[in-house]
């Protein structure tokens, strides 16, 4: 009877873990082909001297030296990346200013957020070509106001002038994903309990002082979300510069993943591409450890 | 207890929302002006608004063809989500020797963007020989691993005692998932469709690395191709914008809460 009980048992467990291993295989396929592989392969690139026609051959730091020593477009990409990540906290805090403003039992609040949210999921080439459009200087919206308010004579050349082409590209980028910081921000403020702010309020505390005390800290772990977010986009923003710019005038707008992409696909220097790439795994690794002590450490603060 | 007017915050909020929304008004209204799109002052509104940009889409570029191969990379990537995703989904939920590694694995990759890995990506897409195929593009989205733990968290939201008493009827596993796992998470499917359509419709840099010619071209792609090709000097380049925007808009207001759910849950898990 035992024997029998075991037997099934044993049965069903080895039927359990063969479906489970099926049912995993596709998916982990896909991500070990699409995210593992690609990371290993890409560190050891980015330490040989490879093309498609020519044997690797092991060439250590060389690549790393190149980029450091040799290459100004490198610096001026990687200060470029840091200046569009360092922009983000504005975005942030701007933000946090609509989610406190839509938060409260405002009529029609939802209809304030549906609209600064909508522009977040539409297509960041389209996004790209919609802003250039705006900083056009005969049709666009922008030289348009300027002009007519007579703050500008001449009108300016935004995307084509070294000194604005990389903040109208942050402005744009900003107009994009205002609206993902706004929800996550909004679903952190719906997660703080009520009776605290009730507590503070029966205790006299003044409004400023309830912002600083209770919803500021009990908001940091979707403010190290919204960070993050603004870290990663500036891999993401490939298509706004693609479109917008193309990293010019000069290499004024040159972002790593631009400049990586040029360096792969428009040189074919993969193992060159590769090396940018680690540095810009690092760049992000990096930032988002220093965020994660920022905000009081443990990353695991997400799981609220 | 006294509250504050509500009209200051309504009138900043109106400003924020005018400010919002300027930038569509003003791509929408290009697209219908009749005259020269670079006069100036541009006019606020539209000069004897009419649709020829719209028609002239159609006969500049080769649109059809690029919507066909967004719709097919898009409902390839949907249907392999939804497949591999309630799958792995599903086999989390079982107890099995070396879970909680898949689990930590899946939350590993999770940190790696795939923007981060395209060159020895795209030399093993060229390695299993698909470059510009329909494939190609579609492979790196066939699943998404945000949408992996929301299905898990789904199927663990079934009550234990339902599956319990399907199996004592005698439901094979196969229709315990079919009926009743899978109609009970309706919501989760939602969401995935959702996310997984919003971001192949607008993906640009993979397809822009794995396709050659211009027949397999997605929508964004095109986009670009146009600006490049014939610069900005039509308002037919405005008209493309507007069609291109259209769908992912009608989707994203019709399942705006689904698409919110999807992208704070996986967000949070993150």
């Amino acid at each position: 009877m035992t024997t029998h009980a075991t037997a099934w048992y044993h049965r069903k467990r080895t039927r359990d873990i063969a479906l489970a291993a099926c049912f995993l295989l596709p998916a982990l396929t896909i991500f070990f082909l699409y995210r593992i592989l690609p990371l290993g392969w890409n560190f050891w690139l980015s330490f040989h001297s490879w093309s498609p026609l020519k044997p690797a051959k092991f060439v250590g730091l060389e690549h790393f030296e190149e980029m450091l020593l040799d290459d100004d477009v490198f610096w001026q990409a990687l200060v470029n990346t840091l200046v569009f990540i360092g922009c983000s906290p504005l975005a942030i805090a701007l933000a946090l200013a609509i989610a406190l403003l839509v938060n409260s039992d405002l009529k029609g609040a939802a209809i304030y957020r549906t609209i600064v949210f909508t522009s977040y999921p539409l297509m960041t080439v389209a996004v790209g070509i919609i802003w250039r459009w705006l900083y056009d200087e005969r049709g666009g919206f922008i030289n348009y106001v300027l002009r007519s308010s007579g703050i500008v004579d001449q009108p300016v050349k935004f995307l084509q002038s070294f000194d604005w082409a990389l903040a109208c590209v942050i402005v744009a980028e900003f107009w994009q994903v205002l609206g993902f910081y706004m929800i996550i921000l909004l679903t952190g403020l719906q997660s703080i309990p009520q009776h605290l702010y009730e507590a503070a309020r029966v205790d006299g505390v003044p409004p400023g002082a309830r912002f600083l005390r209770i919803t500021l800290p009990l908001l940091r772990p979707s403010i190290f979300l919204c960070i993050v977010i603004g870290i990663l986009n500036s891999f993401t923003s490939f298509d706004l510069i693609y479109v917008m710019t193309n990293g010019g005038p000069g290499h004024a707008t040159e972002l790593l993943i631009t400049y990586i992409y040029k360096a792969g696909f428009g040189q074919t220097r993969f193992d060159y591409a590769a090396a940018l790439t680690v540095v810009q795994f690092l760049l992000l690794v990096v930032l988002t450890v220093i965020a994660n002590r920022l905000s009081g450490g443990n990353a695991g603060s997400l799981e609220r | 207890m006294r509250r504050a007017p509500t009209w200051p915050r309504h009138a900043l909020m109106i400003a924020v929302s005018i400010l919002m929304l300027i930038p569509f008004y003003w791509v929408v209204k290009t697209s219908l002006t009749g005259e020269n799109i670079y006069a100036y002052p541009p006019r606020i509104i539209p000069v004897n608004p009419h649709l020829f940009n719209y028609v002239d889409v159609w006969y500049l570029i080769p649109f059809p063809r690029y919507l066909l191969n967004s719709v097919i990379v898009t409902a390839m990537a949907i249907c392999g989500n939804l497949l591999f995703n309630t799958a792995a989904g599903y086999a989390l939920t079982k107890n099995f020797p070396g879970r909680r590694w898949v689990v930590l694995l899946f939350l590993s990759c999770m940190l790696i963007p795939f923007q981060a890995t395209i060159i020895p990506a795209y030399l093993i897409t060229s390695w299993l020989g698909v470059l510009n195929t329909h494939l190609a593009v579609a492979l790196p989205l066939l699943s998404t691993i945000i949408c992996i733990f929301i299905f898990k968290a789904s199927f663990e939201a079934v009550p234990k005692s339902l599956i319990d008493a399907a199996r004592l009827d005698g439901l094979s596993e196969w229709r315990i998932i079919l009926r009743i796992m899978l109609p009970l998470s309706k919501p989760a499917i939602a969401t995935n469709i959702i996310l997984t359509f919003i971001w192949s419709w607008n993906a640009f840099l993979w397809p822009l690395i794995v396709t050659r010619t211009a027949d397999m071209q997605t929508l964004p792609l095109g986009l670009a191709r146009f600006l490049s090709v014939l610069e900005d000097t039509t308002g037919a380049l405005y008209a493309f914008v507007v069609l291109v925007l259209v769908p992912g808009l009608t989707i994203f207001l019709m399942a705006q809460k689904e698409f919110i759910r999807g992208l704070t849950s996986g967000a949070t898990k993150g």
